[in-house]
């Protein structure tokens, strides 16, 4: 499993910023998508599920936060990282209550964001499994439960 | 002695004098009265004797016959006359002596009836003449001499008179001391009184009245005073308001202009974090692709210069996010503690700083300072700082205080001074500013406006206090149990 590629769906408005990361990511073995707002990201997300979603909060149309929200509806097993340059320690809370996985602040450390995208990862997995476990022993509703957590 | 006696007895003084002086002048007319009926009388008296004896003449030498007549006249009205002065006479001569003379006169009388009978006695009329000297003797005896009581008189009249001149003048002059006094006695207080009003409706209030005494003016002068006191009570407690006010208002205002330079900051850190992400992200990059390039010229140079950027991004990310959190609305984590032992706590961390430096740091902990709720780490943080600014601020060898205590119930103290050079007058109001710092360009100038946040946050007050010359001293109120 932890060989399998990253998939990374980077959602920001600013595109200098977020073109260069994608790059930069990808230069360390993650598999990159770049959508420039919330609208986007969530038709992505509907398509194809991405592993880890690394999402600015303050963009025009769908904010942020709105997108966690619905992703986390859509997609409970997607892991989000918010990564902004905006950001209070209200929204770090809040994030974190509608299941965001982590809440960084721009400008980061690309390695600290690789750390927390593959920490990310294998909490995604580990969840799946789990859940794959409790299926597997007839326990749907612990199984469903697990995956709904965050909601 | 109320102002009614006061008064009363200004009147009763001259009542006195008047009925006084009337007695004096009624016993002083009745002597001179009676001096003058007795003289009046006993001038009759000489009188009549004297005609008596015109009279007698006319018969004895030339037998007059109507003389008789004239003679019975002048006898009735000489014992009449006597008989007036009865008492008198007695007094002078004693009752024998006037039996006598009342006797005489009967023999006289007599005497001269024989005679008018029969004119040619010689033996009676030798006995007549005899009789009547010694008759007009007595009458001398007594009466006679009473000519001179008007000059007497005369005398007792004058003296009486400078007397009641000399009486009335004194009178007069002792009337006017006592009245005088007694008008004084009342005016003067009363006077002063006014003067006090005038004082306190000047502003001072801090005249009291020293009149002492029973009367109405003492007790009012008593009255003022206690008035006096409430007003001056009145206006401490309301100076201490003001002041109180003055003081609450310059926190608000401080605050406030804190708050505000807060929120300007974070809205300037939030702006350029986002160009900041891209310049960090743009070097990185570039970092990147050197990195796994082949070797080329200068590559180690571009990678140096490439690491500067970064750094230099770094030290923005510092700032912002230094900025970002003063505006930060963390929960604090509240937990009872001692005060003290954090204190002492930041002592030990700073223990090998102090060392360097050979700072003695005294501190003054009172044993029975009750525990408080707060944030213990953001307390630790805030207390770090400031020690830290000390320790930069002293000299080699220099000293730091810490010390706690309460400021009322509900309030702990940690008083931070150190005797370093201080901060000039101007500029410790700046203190809690963001950017500002008094260390050039080692300081950030975020350190006490980020405490002064955190410590605001905690419910409490950071203040400093400072002069050139002669250290800083800080202070941080903390509630005892701040409810957030």
């Amino acid at each position: 499993m932890s060989k399998k590629e990253i998939k990374v769906l980077l959602v920001d408005d600013e595109v200098e910023f977020v073109d260069t990361l994608g790059q930069r990511l990808k230069m360390r073995g993650l598999k990159v998508d770049i959508v420039y707002d919330g609208e986007q990201a969530l038709s992505f997300v509907k398509k194809t599920a991405p592993d880890v979603i690394v999402l600015d909060l303050k963009m025009p149309g769908l904010d942020g936060m709105e997108v966690l929200r619905e992703v986390k509806k859509l997609k409970p097993d997607v892991q989000v990282i918010i990564l902004t340059g905006h950001g209070t320690d209200k929204d770090d809370e809040q994030a974190r209550k509608l299941g965001g996985f982590d809440f960084i602040r721009k400008p980061a450390d690309i390695d600290l964001l690789v750390v927390k995208i593959k920490e990310a990862f294998s909490e995604k997995i580990e969840r799946a499994m789990t859940a794959i476990t409790f299926a597997e022993a007839g326990v749907f509703e612990t199984a469903e439960r697990i995956i709904k957590k965050d909601e | 002695m109320k102002i009614k006696n006061k008064l009363l007895v200004g009147f009763g003084f001259y009542t006195l004098l008047a009925v006084a002086m009337g007695c004096f002048m009624y016993l002083e007319l009745h002597t001179i009265i009676s001096r003058l009926a007795y003289v009046k009388s006993a001038d009759d008296i000489v009188n009549n004797a004297l005609e008596t004896r015109r009279y007698e003449k006319n018969l004895l030498l030339f037998n007059d016959k109507g003389a008789i007549n004239e003679l019975d006249h002048y006898i009735t009205l000489l014992r009449k006359n006597i008989g007036v002065l009865k008492k008198e006479i007695v007094k002078k001569i004693g009752a024998q002596e006037f039996a006598k003379l009342s006797g005489q006169i009967d023999e006289y009388e007599q005497s001269i009836h024989a005679i008018a009978r029969n004119p040619a006695d010689k033996g009676l009329i030798e006995k007549v003449r005899i009789i009547a000297r010694e008759i007009q003797a007595t009458i001398d005896a007594v009466a006679g001499g009473e000519r001179a009581s008007i000059d007497y008189l005369l005398a007792h009249l004058n003296r009486s008179m400078i007397l009641l001149l000399f009486t009335i003048a004194a009178f007069i002059i002792a009337g006017a001391i006592i009245n005088m006094k007694l008008a004084a006695s009342i005016s003067n207080p009363i006077r002063d009184l006014e003067e006090a009003t005038k004082r306190v409706g000047g502003g001072d209030l801090s005249w009291r009245s020293e009149l002492t005494g029973r009367d109405e003016i003492a007790s009012l002068g008593m009255s003022f005073n206690r008035m006096q006191e409430r007003l001056s009570a009145a206006r401490q407690s309301l100076e201490l308001a003001i002041t109180e006010l003055h003081e609450k208002q310059e926190q608000l205002l401080e605050s406030e202009k804190l708050a505000s330079l807060g929120r300007i900051a974070a809205g300037v850190a939030h702006e350029i974090n986002n160009p900041l992400a891209i310049v960090n992200e743009k070097a990185g990059l570039m970092q990147d692709i050197i990195g796994i390039s082949d070797e080329f010229q200068n590559k180690d140079k571009f990678m140096s210069l490439i690491q500067g950027i970064v750094a230099s991004v770094d030290r923005c990310r510092a700032i912002t996010h230094h900025l970002l959190g003063y505006a930060r609305p963390t929960e604090s984590v509240m937990e009872t503690m001692s005060l003290n032992d954090v204190l002492a706590d930041v002592k030990g961390f700073l223990h090998k700083e102090l060392e360097d430096k050979r700072i003695a740091m005294e501190t003054n902990f009172p044993v029975d300072l009750p525990q408080i709720r707060s944030d213990k780490g953001q307390l630790e943080q805030v207390v770090l700082n400031i020690v830290r600014n000390a320790i930069e601020a002293v000299s080699e060898g220099g000293h730091i205080n810490i010390s706690s205590g309460m400021k009322d119930s509900k309030t702990a103290l940690i008083s931070i001074a150190d005797d370093g050079p201080g901060i000039p007058q101007d500029k410790v109001k700046h203190l809690f500013e963001p950017f500002f710092t008094t260390k050039g360009k080692k300081g950030t100038g975020l350190g006490l406006f980020v405490s002064y946040g955190i410590v605001k946050k905690l419910g409490g007050m950071i203040t400093a206090e400072s002069k050139s010359g002669r250290g800083t001293t800080f202070t941080i109120q903390i509630p005892v149990d701040f409810r957030q």
